[in-house]
């Protein structure tokens, strides 16, 4: 358990980031809605440039299909972008340390993954990847996952909005995005953490003689740059193997608590942003009190157990509750970052990590979070709307049974990709290709795979196995579970979004959705779904684990 | 002929916006950040290089690898047991450091009461002022060196 003053560091971050998100949505909405801001001076000439350089009108209203498919395209494009800039890393500039090109499976998992705003990673950045593929293919997908991610989320809330008559055009809100609310965020936080101690150069690494008089290399490079956007855009792969355990991506408490708090912030933003976007500011309520309670449930399952002290696994300047509070909060919002090597985390820790990634709205990743949470909301609607023989409604429109076929498929797309391949890599002995793997007690085996595919699915990256999973298989099979878990049911929640255009709205719903009593259920409904579909998994995983006593004996 | 270009007017904001957003995001953005760092934080930008008697001799954040009992050592990152995460943790926990004290005692003829003042005088915490307490391994050997110069021959 933690004392009284680590509960009020907790209650601390979340607080700030709350407030810091209540206050930034106004803006992240005038932004999506092409309200005036102040940056128009600056950007309004720069953007219509932009436009006429790649073509594309901004007038042009869109569709869902259109939406999604200009979406998915330019996504492949830019995967396209990162794999031949990967492949060819040796012949490229930049790269003092001469690193060859990744073989063709590495780098189809590692543009899928960060194009994807998963950033699982089998490789070790530091001893892999040129300075020029860490800035031109890792840092410029992590923009563009992320911005990604809270266009498809206006598209969604447009869909949503009463008296919407499209989808809006998703150039126009690629662009802004990128332009007004993530790059500015980014170049603030890459300062703050440079002046923090995080290093920025292109410079190649630093050759020393110790005071000891030993050779050691500085691994410096672009890190703050990176860093910022990773957390920001939550999206979580780091520019060292060890992500932010390493000392040059995470020097000390300071740069920890922050962030900690960029990965919360877009994530929270984008949950008030619902609100004052719909028109509706109460219909944030159940999303709010819904990820937030949910956060808290995982917060506490995370802190259940004992904190680990520093031992394997944990860096000494941030001990075992940082630790903790990190892998809580980073499979929350579907980062996926770590501050310490997973395997010295209690296994009560990593169940709740493994809540974050299943339920994958607490609050969620950036935008999608948003998007799953109304997706378990219109569930809520219908089951309850059953239960009390009342017309399901949600935002004034009723729910159908198309409705209600889409967003269950949309919810089973994740147990169906994480549990498939989880059984396949057994039945392939493919887990046996992982070093070290068959020495793992069952239970430990089970729940490493079992956390592969579940972070992959969720878009989350962190993993157990980082480089050692640098094989064929899990580059593959990974590769196709994090790009259905990301395009399928975006594709499914905008196609029920699309639907709502144009449909009758009642002005007063027989089920009121902004009180606190549906927060209630919603939440239930959440927990409920999210245990019918992985508890015997789990059971198999993590809790075997804990109640056979294995606590820290996860590596 | 006019499918070709109806095509390529699809097509075209798909290719040139990944290339603009790549040079935007990829290029631009951090050689921004890495031009402005250089000149207002270049300590930090460089990866917090530290110095000895006028030659870097590491980093303030990468463990250095102390081996001679006259000198704190950091964590054993050679044993997985005791190892941290990033394999390169500049840190050990205040008691840690404290254990060494006897043995530093012993080696440089140093006064345990004054090793373990100078351990109190660079301790940290997790939460800044509370948590857990640490000390920078670098840090409090060049402090050991500053201040006992005649037993650290040739370090000063």
């Amino acid at each position: 358990m933690i004392d009284v003053i680590q509960a009020l560091a907790v209650i601390g971050i979340l607080a700030a980031a709350l407030v810091s998100g209540s206050l930034l949505a106004p803006y992240v909405v005038r932004v999506l809605t092409g309200a005036p801001t102040r940056l128009d001076r600056f950007l309004d000439p720069v953007e219509k440039r932009v436009y006429g350089l790649i073509g594309a009108d901004p007038t042009v209203a869109m569709g869902w299909k259109q939406y999604f498919f200009a979406a998915l395209l330019l996504n492949l494009a830019q995967m396209a972008i990162a794999f031949a800039i990967l492949v060819a890393q040796g012949v490229l500039p930049l790269n003092p340390q001469g690193f060859p090109g990744l073989r063709w499976d590495l780098a189809l998992n590692t543009v899928v993954s960060f194009a994807t705003n998963t950033n699982l990673q089998h490789y070790a950045g530091e001893a892999t990847l040129s300075y020029f593929s860490q800035m031109t293919a890792i840092q410029f997908l992590q923009f563009t996952s992320a911005a990604t991610g809270v266009c498809v989320m206006a598209a969604m809330v447009r869909g949503f909005k009463p008296g919407s008559a499209h989808m809006g055009n998703f150039y126009v809100d690629f662009v802004r995005v990128l332009t007004r609310i993530i790059l500015p965020l980014c170049i603030l936080a890459a300062l703050v953490l440079v002046a923090l101690g995080v290093p920025q150069t292109i410079g190649g690494y630093v050759a020393v003689k110790t005071v000891e008089g030993a050779t050691q290399t500085l691994l410096v490079g672009p890190v703050a740059s990176l860093v910022a956007i990773m957390q920001i855009g939550t999206n979580g792969g780091g520019y060292f193997g060890a992500n932010s355990a390493y000392p040059f991506q995470n020097p000390n408490p300071a740069t920890d608590v922050l962030q900690i708090y960029l990965m919360l912030l877009i994530p929270t933003t984008l949950v008030f942003v619902f609100g004052e976007m719909i028109g509706k500011k109460k219909e944030t309520r159940p999303i709010l009190i819904g990820s937030y309670s949910l956060l808290a449930i995982d917060l506490v399952i995370g802190f259940l157990g004992s904190i680990p002290t520093v031992g394997p696994g944990i860096e000494t300047r941030f001990g075992g509750f940082f630790s903790t509070f990190w892998t809580v909060i980073t499979t929350a919002v579907t980062t996926g970052s770590v501050n310490a090597s997973l395997s010295g985390i209690n296994p009560l820790g990593i169940l709740s990590a493994f809540m974050g990634m299943l339920i994958q709205a607490t609050p969620g990743g950036k935008g999608v979070g948003v998007m799953y949470m109304i997706m378990y909301i219109v569930i809520t609607v219908f089951v309850v709307g059953l239960m009390t023989g009342r017309t399901p409604e949600y935002l004034g429109v009723k729910i159908n049974a198309r409705d209600v076929k889409l967003v269950m498929v949309a919810f089973l797309v994740h147990p169906i990709a994480i549990l498939v391949p989880t059984i396949a890599a057994y039945a392939t002995k493919a887990v046996d290709a992982i070093p070290g793997f068959t020495s793992l007690p069952t239970s430990v085996g089970f729940t490493q795979v079992l956390y592969e595919f579940a972070s992959s699915a969720a878009n989350n990256g962190s993993d157990f196995f980082g480089a050692a999973a640098n094989t064929p298989f899990f580059n593959l099979s990974t590769a196709a579970v994090i790009f259905v878990g990301r395009y399928v049911p975006i594709a499914i929640l905008l196609a029920l979004a699309g639907s709502m255009i144009g449909r009758k709205r009642v002005a007063e719903q027989s089920l009121r959705t902004d009180g606190a009593a549906f927060s209630v259920v919603l939440i239930g409904s959440i927990l409920l779904l999210v245990v019918l579909a992985f508890l015997p998994f789990l059971m198999l995983g993590p809790l075997l684990t804990y109640f056979q006593g294995m606590v820290n004996f996860f590596g | 002929m006019s499918s070709k270009v109806s095509k390529w007017k699809t097509y075209r904001p798909v290719i040139a916006l990944s290339i603009l957003s790549m040079l935007v995001c990829g290029l631009a953005y951090p050689l921004l950040i890495t031009g402005v760092s250089q000149a207002a934080f270049p300590y930090q930008a460089n990866g917090s290089q530290v110095q000895l008697g006028g030659r870097v001799v590491g980093s303030y954040y990468i463990d250095n690898g102390f081996t001679l009992p006259i000198f704190f050592h950091g964590r054993n990152e050679t044993n997985p047991l005791t190892a941290s995460a990033s394999g390169v943790d500049p840190d050990i926990t205040l008691s840690d450091a404290l254990s060494q004290v006897p043995r530093i005692s012993n080696a440089t003829g140093i006064p345990a009461s004054s090793l373990d003042a100078l351990v109190k005088a660079h301790e940290r915490w997790t939460l800044w002022v509370t948590g857990d307490p640490y000390v920078n391994v670098l840090e409090l050997n060049l402090a050991l060196i500053a201040a006992y110069p005649s037993s650290y021959p040739g370090y000063a």
